[in-house]
């Protein structure tokens, strides 16, 4: 595939164009001189750009949903979704749905902060979508501390949650809120010294040169097994997903943070919850699999794809196995076994490049 | 955050039936606990003093839905009792099998609540889909699948189907390679261990005292099981083993539960080969005596249910009154629950069995 | 009786979490390879097979129904009621109207009923948009009868146990199995009432003599043959008369 930015570039080249050429037909023509000049260009570029991505980030998480809710259908001995061909439907019915349910916020809610929370939340996720690259052609920002933006970006989700929760004025909301800022907060550290790992072997914190290192020697999953195990522990504790969920409990707390959130409201917040699984599987494949890595008879962008399926299938399976787990233990197992570990393989990591290894 | 009273139910998804429970926390931890319970009241013991006594049996399969047959069979021993007859031995025998069926249908429910509760959906289907295979033992021998109606004052209703044995060997050797499984996704996951070890501690004075019974009693290492005690039906002549572990949390009463379960297999297996023929069913007597009065006791799946009856010198009774296990269990809850975290409620009374048709009457 | 034998062992854990993956990865393959299904049931486009003997609603075969009231006094919910309808042949007799909303489908009309023309019918996709559709009156309730629909009582008597017999069916049994109704004779005024009830006309008045007026006393004869013990005369009788004496 033609590289991404000049291939929009040209559509937009041409329509601004058209739209020059109506401001010539009105004899103005100086605004239509404005109008072909590269700055606005350039500026209609971006903002296409972004809107593709943006679709195209979208639909894959909206692929994840589907292919999270066949698999686990298959495991349990049931059939998932048969709304449409194989069930591809049912997400867009149900985000269809979502849109003509009755807005309906309760009375006593702190109502800036209620509507602030999930615009929070998934303006965080929508704009980590844009940072991640599927190809060296499909890269929206190549940004030199790409990986600390995605992660910072990342981290924005506990105060979503916590000013959701405490804003619906609800006494299991507020429990439910607590235990998820506690969850999420104490799960970035391992997350995080699990990433050290990888750049101290890469050496730079661009994504994109990041997969361009593991094409060069070896995918980081052989010498970081322990940084990559680490890593899918924590990103299933921050995306709050079984075995770690215990913020939306259903058999304690009704839905936890999100009871009070009707319609699409709810509706974003499911959506943002995906997203950053999609963004989570994204990372680990983009530094310990390969990203896009593979043989050449298929775009690297499909490559990319099936291996955040194959990604997220192991998250599936994690969930359909396991139970829910308390929220001491949950904190015990984040502070006291995680990040050890985490320790571990930052000197492994620190010990292979000393000596020269990779 | 000062202590503060919630009210888990009656509306939730984690109670099984419609109970209310109150605990009162400080931060995570519970300090207090109240039931409440009384949603689910029926007037079922008014009711049945207008009823002739054959009517009262599908009423009694209504007192706990989950485990039907053993509510109606316990009303057949209590009016049986009170009329002074005796089944012949042939519809014993059915009884005893169709009794332990009817237990490990309600244990799979019972692991199939806990699953959710645990927040395993896994764990709620495949013990479902154990349990539709006997509902269809159940629907080939009478009928319906869920509320019987199959005991009757003095039998049961019809006898036994063709295939019977047959049908049972097969769904007996199936589900018992499918118990392997329930121990693979729960004994074996270090997390449902940290989840249901150590918590719901019950020791056995706690026990006797509150009047707890059945499988909650024997996972404290209480060794008391009224089919061996005080037997009935063709208990006395079947080898079986009583279960008990010494554990007293919640992790002893699951385990005891899935003991329970491979006992029922063997006890099913020995009343199919010792099954003598003959009739199956005997005709009562239309009244009973006026002031006479009986009881009896059976094991059901959730502890000791008992009746007690009263005759009116005509075909109504005067009085029935119903024990029902979980409505003692759910007095001891409070005990079981004070000092643990608000999380461990679900693992706790997920344990315990709740059925709130019995409760609630 | 039992002897305690060691409990069994419960399986440890091994690698944390190995054994709950394992037996759910088998099962997600097994699936889906090849041509296993899922156990899902595919309703309303696929259906289970229904067994014999399934407890359907309740239904009438009109041709066999005598109008005995049993059905309506057996039913726990009280949820059957005789109306009177008029039938071509018949002309005005009284059959059963069963409202659905109420009926716990217990069996017991078919159960009891003597003539067999009570069945539960193997329907079981009942739902109606009102309360009034779910009262099926006595041509809505009909069903076409087939064999082993019947439900049928197998007794043995008090009497006969350790005999070795295997109980005989007091539906189609020789009098004897069931209870059949005595008379009182102090209490009998001659009034033909219970003639006039019986469903199944067993019951005939006999003279026995003439009163001090001339008039026939009569007193009832119960046929055993044709008696179903619906105690419609013991119901009916003026002077309460009538009981029914129980077979030992």
């Amino acid at each position: 595939m033609a590289d991404l930015y000049t291939f929009i570039m040209g559509i937009a080249t041409w329509l601004m164009g058209l739209i020059g050429g109506l401001f010539d037909w009105l004899t103005l023509h100086g605004v239509g001189d404005w109008f072909r000049s590269p700055g606005p260009i350039a500026f209609v570029t971006v903002f296409l750009v972004a809107l593709v991505v943006f679709i195209v980030g979208f639909l894959v998480s909206i692929t994840l949903i589907w292919e999270e809710r066949k698999v686990l259908g298959r495991l349990m001995d049931r059939r998932g979704t048969q709304v449409g061909v194989l069930g591809l439907f049912q997400n867009f019915a149900d985000g269809l749905k979502a849109f003509i349910k009755e807005i309906i916020i309760p009375t006593e809610v702190d109502v800036w902060a209620y509507n602030a929370a999930p615009i929070i939340l998934i303006g965080a996720s929508a704009l980590l979508m844009g940072l991640i690259p599927m190809s060296d052609s499909w890269t929206l920002a190549n940004i030199n501390g790409g990986l600390l933006l995605v992660f910072a970006i990342f981290s924005v989700a506990p105060l979503a949650i916590l000013v959701g929760g405490w804003a619906s004025n609800n006494k299991y909301t507020i429990m439910g809120g607590m235990r998820a800022a506690a969850q999420l907060i104490s799960y970035e550290v391992p997350l995080l010294l699990s990433l050290a790992g990888v750049v101290i072997l890469v050496g730079s914190f661009n994504l994109g040169d990041i997969v361009h290192f593991q094409e060069a020697n070896t995918w980081l999953i052989i010498p970081q097994f322990i940084g990559f195990m680490v890593f899918m522990v924590a990103a299933i504790a921050e995306v709050e997903r079984i075995p770690f969920d215990l913020p939306e409990a259903e058999a304690e707390l009704v839905e936890g943070w999100m009871t009070e959130y009707g319609g699409m409201r709810f509706g974003l917040i499911l959506l943002s919850e995906y997203i950053r699984g999609f963004v989570a599987c994204s990372i680990a494949v983009l530094l310990f699999l390969g990203g896009w890595s593979g043989p050449s008879f298929i775009w690297p962008e499909i490559w990319f794809i099936v291996k955040i399926f194959i990604v997220f299938f192991v998250w599936i399976w994690v969930r359909g196995a396991l139970v829910r787990v308390t929220t001491k233990q949950i904190l015990s197992l984040g502070w006291t076994r995680l990040m050890p570990l985490a320790l571990i393989n930052l000197a492994i990591a620190i010990g292979l490049r000393m000596f020269g290894v990779i | 955050m000062a202590e503060m009273w919630i009210n888990m139910g009656p509306q939730h998804p984690m109670t099984h039936g419609l109970w209310n429970l109150r605990v009162k926390i400080d931060g995570e931890t519970i300090t207090e606990a109240e039931p409440v319970v009384g949603y689910l009241h029926r007037g079922w013991e008014k009711l049945t003093e207008h009823r002739m006594y054959p009517q009262i049996i599908p009423m009694a399969d209504r007192l706990c839905y989950g485990a039907s047959m053993s509510w109606s069979h316990l009303y057949c021993l209590t009016a049986e009792k009170l009329m002074d007859i005796e089944c012949p031995e042939r519809a014993k025998y059915i009884r005893t099998i169709v009794l332990e069926a009817q237990r490990i249908g309600s244990h799979l429910m019972w692991l199939a609540a806990l699953g959710t509760d645990l927040g395993s959906y896994t764990i709620f289907l495949y013990p479902m889909r154990e349990r539709e295979l006997f509902l269809d033992l159940m629907q080939n021998l009478c009928g319906a699948r869920m509320t019987y109606n199959y005991p009757r004052i003095g039998g049961v209703r019809n006898d036994v189907p063709a295939n019977f044995e047959r049908d049972f060997t097969r769904v007996l050797n199936h589900f018992e390679k499918k118990l392997k499984d329930y121990e693979a996704l729960c004994d074996e996951s270090t997390i449902f261990r940290m989840r249901t070890e150590g918590v719901g501690m019950l020791t056995p004075e706690d026990a006797k005292n509150l009047g707890v019974t059945g499988p909650n009693l024997r996972g404290s290492g209480v060794d008391y099981d009224i089919r061996r005690d005080d037997p009935y039906d063709a208990y006395p002549d079947i080898d079986f083993n009583v279960c008990t572990r010494d554990g007293c949390d919640a992790f002893s009463r699951y385990r005891v539960r899935i003991d329970e379960m491979y006992e029922s297999c063997d006890i099913i297996r020995q009343a199919i080969k010792k099954m003598p023929e003959g009739p199956h069913r005997l005709k009562p007597p239309r009244n009973a005596p006026k002031g006479k009065s009986a009881w009896a006791h059976v094991e059901d799946p959730r502890g000791e249910g008992l009746m007690y009856i009263i005759g009116n010198g005509d075909d109504k009774p005067y009085r029935l009154k119903v024990r029902s296990p979980i409505f003692v269990t759910v007095s001891a809850s409070p005990v079981m629950l004070k000092g643990y975290k608000v999380a461990d409620v679900p693992s706790i009374m997920g344990s315990v069995d709740m059925c709130l048709g019995e409760t609630d009457r | 009786m039992a002897e305690p034998k060691k409990s069994r062992k419960s399986p440890k854990p091994k690698l944390i979490m190995a054994r709950p993956m394992a037996v759910v990865g088998r099962e997600t393959f097994r699936t889906s390879r090849g041509l296993n299904r899922p156990v899902t049931v595919l309703y309303p486009w696929e259906r289970l097979v229904i067994p014999d003997g399934y407890r359907g609603r309740p239904a009438l075969v009109m041709d066999k129904c005598i109008g005995c009231h049993i059905c309506e006094k057996i039913c726990p919910t009280g949820c059957i009621e005789l109306i009177e309808v008029e039938l071509p042949n018949k002309g005005k007799v009284e059959r059963p109207q069963v409202n659905l909303g109420r009926c716990m489908i217990c069996g017991y009309c078919a159960e009891y009923c003597p003539k067999n023309a009570m069945i539960m019918a193997p329907e079981y996709e009942l739902a109606a948009y009102s309360r009034q559709d779910l009262i099926y009156d006595p041509f809505k309730l009909q069903y076409e009868d087939r064999p082993g629909l019947a439900v049928d009582i197998f007794e043995i008597k008090p009497s006969e146990i350790g005999m070795g017999s295997k109980g005989k069916s007091i539906k189609t049994a020789p009098p004897g199995m069931r209870d059949v109704p005595a008379l009182e004779d102090k209490k009998c005024i001659s009034c033909s009432k219970c003639e006039k009830v019986c469903p199944a006309e067993a019951v005939t008045m006999i003279e026995v003599g003439k009163n001090e007026k001339g008039r026939p006393i009569k007193r009832p004869k119960f046929d055993e043959a044709l008696c179903v013990a619906c105690e419609q005369c013991v119901d009916n009788c003026p002077k309460d008369a009538l009981s029914m004496k129980e077979v030992k």
